[in-house]
């Protein structure tokens, strides 16, 4: 322990040996909890300073304003100090030369025979010094070197003797005329007052050399200087105020717009289109309200007509929707009849009432869809959810596709959670999407077992539908989405579908706030996982089960451990172009 | 005797598209392609089913449901190009007791007409009891205190439905099948809106029903017999 360790605590408290771990903890406990307070405040403060332009400038501004004010002072009380000072020394100077020039001469002309009388004479003087001189605190006769100690050295002040320091004796003793030097007056409030210490060689008769000094007040200069930077100390503080007052109103006048113009585009973004920016006067900050008043203006038409395009657009499909299921009815009824009098035709006729029928039932697929994915396009499709169990609901699409399944002679392997797996869905929705999913598995599965599989994790439910069939390349996978396109244009469609139904699941998913992706690898087969958040408005953090997998992993995570999965170990569907595409390629 | 059925709709090709397709099932048909003479047609044809179509120059679809069951309880069948819409609910809160969304197929055409035409074919004297009323289910008649309630046809299944098995609470789903003979999915709506009118009829207080109770995220049940 080093002594100053030791001195910068109470003696009570200086640790012993055995304490002194316990100590050292404390200190640095304290110093700890010092530095956290101390690193709070100044982020709180840099926070504030960063988040005002007011303050920023404010400050910044007194900031300089201080220190230019306070240069400014320094000179300026430096040089007035300067002058007073060189006034006051040559004036004191040629008195002080005056009066030694008068007290030699006087001692010159003295006739003194006794010890006595010189000290008489000597004494006289410099009282006599005192009395004449302004502004003379002291006056001293002191002995040089070699003079024989005739005399007692007389003085005004014997208090002030220690002024005359030896270095000032010195030079007068070395020095033909005189010699000054600054020296602090002590008063009686403890004090000092500047002065003037000045000494001159004189010759008394009897005595010898002796030195006569001279102490000049300049107190009557030191308060005219005090006043002054009173004076100086006053004006510069109300600059200061009169400076912070200027920043303020100057950023007011130009932060004021701006801040309302902010304001305004919060309310105007917050869908409250009819908001304006107050303008007044002609000048820059009135040219930006009016620029942001046109820009609102123009915005608002634009929304508004946007909408009503919206809505037109909705009536269209409205009516286009009931203008042609009216005639689509007849059509379809003639169609039954002739389709159910075919064995009375021609073979001919008999296939052309087929093929009608076959074709009618597309046609009404295709209306219904292109109406489904119309309501989506005008915002007009709305989410019927209740809690569900998807289990249930992949089950029930299961065993309505069950029999084109075994048509087709594909296998499907269900994979269920064996807790249940709910979440708000719309029923209709989420099995037409599945129902999708399912019989395109069937469809390009080629025979080949078809694995759907339900994961769920604490936010998240999702339904892996794998094939092994012919699959699909990577950009194909990030195609199949697109409204009516076809991975191979020459290939048949034999279960027909409309091209739409892969683009309705998504806006599907998406309605839910879900999501729809699809991977693929020719030769290797497809997967299209659907993932449903299990509440509205729930955010998707970790997908419960992969989109491509190997089926080798019966166990599924119960919903608690399963949110910590780990996310890395799911593949990602487009993480990059360049890498989906090398993994088509592999 | 054959049913007649009357097709109120606008449109000539699908009216007489329709009546091929009922005469061929061996239906009577007749028509009226103006809503404002729907009411005349209907009083002079006094049809077992009307087929009527939602929009109609003159008077609406709706506004004629309307009428006629002020005058009548014959079952109503609506025809819709816009299943999804608010149309649907408010012809059903008319007095339609089902609906078929265009386009729709001659079966489906003919399985509803013979739904609703199909009640009325019990024997026996069956007599039940629901809450404080009634039933004389071959007299087609619903009495609280002897008070006669009028039902429609549709109505009176419901409700003879809901009262052959007290013990039982019976699902949307269910009630489709059993009143409507929707074999598959169907619209839950009919049966929440024909419920609804249903009470407003027999129930004393529709506010706190006690013929017809909900069971709350099952269905429905028949009200303990008072007696």
């Amino acid at each position: 322990m080093t002594d100053a360790a030791r001195g910068a605590h109470p003696p009570g408290d200086a640790p012993t040996p055995g304490r002194r771990d316990d100590w050292f903890a404390r200190v640095r406990h304290h110093a700890e909890r010092w530095r956290r307070v101390l690193r709070v405040r100044v982020r709180l403060a840099l926070r504030v300073w960063r988040g005002s332009l007011r303050l920023r400038v404010a400050s910044t501004t007194v900031a300089v304003g201080v220190i230019a004010l306070a240069l400014l002072g320094l000179l300026l009380s430096a040089q007035i100090r300067d002058g007073l000072f060189d006034d006051r020394r040559d004036q004191v100077l040629s008195d002080a030369a005056t009066r030694a020039e008068l007290a030699q001469g006087q001692f010159d002309a003295s006739t003194v025979s006794s010890a006595q009388e010189v000290q008489q004479l000597a004494t006289d003087m410099v009282s006599g010094l005192q009395e004449t001189s302004v502004g003379s605190s002291g006056v001293f006769l002191m002995r040089s070197p070699g003079s024989p100690a005739v005399i007692l050295d007389p003085s005004t002040n014997d208090s002030l003797r220690p002024l005359i320091s030896p270095e000032l004796r010195e030079r007068v003793q070395t020095e033909d005329f005189q010699a000054w030097q600054s020296v602090g007056i002590p008063r009686s409030d403890g004090g000092l007052t500047p002065g003037i210490a000045v000494g001159s060689a004189v010759t008394l008769p009897l005595a010898g050399d002796y030195e006569l000094y001279l102490i000049y007040s300049l107190g009557a200069e030191q308060q005219n200087l005090d006043l002054l930077q009173g004076v100086l100390a006053v004006g510069a503080v109300s600059l200061v105020v009169l400076l912070l007052a200027m920043a303020w109103y100057l950023t007011r006048q130009v932060l004021d717009p701006v801040e309302q113009a902010a304001r305004t585009a919060g309310r105007l973004a917050d869908g409250h289109l009819t908001e304006r920016m107050q303008v007044r006067g002609d000048d820059e900050l009135a040219l930006l309200g009016r620029s942001f008043n046109e820009m609102a203006a123009s915005l608002q038409d634009q929304i508004e007509r946007m909408a009503n395009l919206s809505h037109m657009q909705q009536r269209f499909v409205s009516d286009v929707s009931h203008e042609l299921r009216t005639p689509l009815t007849t059509v379809r009824m003639a169609s039954e009849v002739l389709y159910q009098a075919r064995g009375d035709f021609t073979p001919g006729q008999a296939r052309s009432a087929e093929l009608l029928q076959a074709q009618l039932d597309r046609f009404e697929e295709l209306l219904a869809d292109l109406l489904e994915i119309s309501r989506f396009d005008a915002g007009a499709a709305t989410l019927e959810a209740e809690g569900v169990d998807v289990r249930e609901v992949v089950r029930r699409v299961v065993d309505l596709t069950a029999p084109l399944a075994q048509n087709r002679g594909s296998e499907v392997v269900l994979d269920l959670p064996a807790i249940a797996a709910t979440a708000d869905i719309d029923q209709r929705r989420v099995e037409r999407v599945l129902r999708n999913l399912i019989v395109n598995a069937i469809e390009h599965g080629e025979g080949e077992p078809i694995d759907v599989r339900v994961g769920v994790n604490a936010r998240a439910v999702a339904v892996v539908v794998r094939d092994h069939g012919i699959g699909m390349t990577a950009p194909e996978a990030e195609h199949v989405f697109d409204r009516f396109w076809r991975a191979d244009p020459a290939r048949a469609r034999t279960l027909g579908g409309t091209g739409l139904g892969l683009a309705i699941s998504l806006e599907d998913a998406r309605l839910h706030g879900g999501d729809l992706e699809a991977w693929g690898s020719p030769g290797e087969g497809a997967a299209f996982r659907l993932t449903l958040p299990r509440r509205a408005g729930l955010d998707i953090a970790a997908k419960p089960i992969p989109l491509r997998e190997v089926r080798s992993e019966p166990e599924l995570e119960p919903p608690e451990d399963s949110s910590a999965a780990n996310p890395a170990a799911l593949p990602d569907l487009h993480p990059e172009p360049s890498t989906s595409h090398e993994e088509a390629k592999g | 005797m054959n049913a007649r059925v009357l097709v109120v709709d606008d449109d000539a090709a699908l009216s007489e598209m329709i009546g091929i397709v009922l005469q061929s099932e061996n239906f009577e048909a007749s028509f009226c392609a103006d809503g404002a003479k729907a009411m005349e047609a209907f009083r002079s044809v006094e049809p077992d089913l009307v087929l009527l179509d939602l929009m109609l120059p003159g008077m609406d679809g709706i506004e004629i449901c309307r009428r006629i069951r002020a005058e009548s309880g014959v079952p109503i069948v609506m025809l819709t190009a816009k299943s999804d819409t608010t149309d649907v609910v408010k012809g059903l809160e008319a007095g339609a007791d089902d609906y078929i969304a265009k386009p729709f197929k001659p079966t489906e055409l003919v399985a509803r007409i013979r739904a609703r035409l199909r009640h009325g074919e019990t024997q026996g004297t069956e007599q039940l009891l629901i809450a404080d009323l009634a039933i004389d289910v071959p007299g087609h008649r619903v009495t609280r205190d002897g008070e006669t309630i009028n039902l429609t046809p549709l109505e009176f299944d419901l409700i003879v439905a809901l009262a052959r098995k007290p013990w039982q609470v019976f699902s949307r789903e269910v009630l489709l099948e059993q009143v409507w003979g929707y074999r598959h999915q169907a619209d839950t709506r009919l049966v929440n809106v024909h419920v609804q009118r249903l009470r407003a009829k027999v129930e004393k207080d529709p506010e706190n029903p006690e013929v017809v109770v909900t069971v709350r995220g099952v269905g429905y049940r028949a009200g303990t017999p008072v007696r």
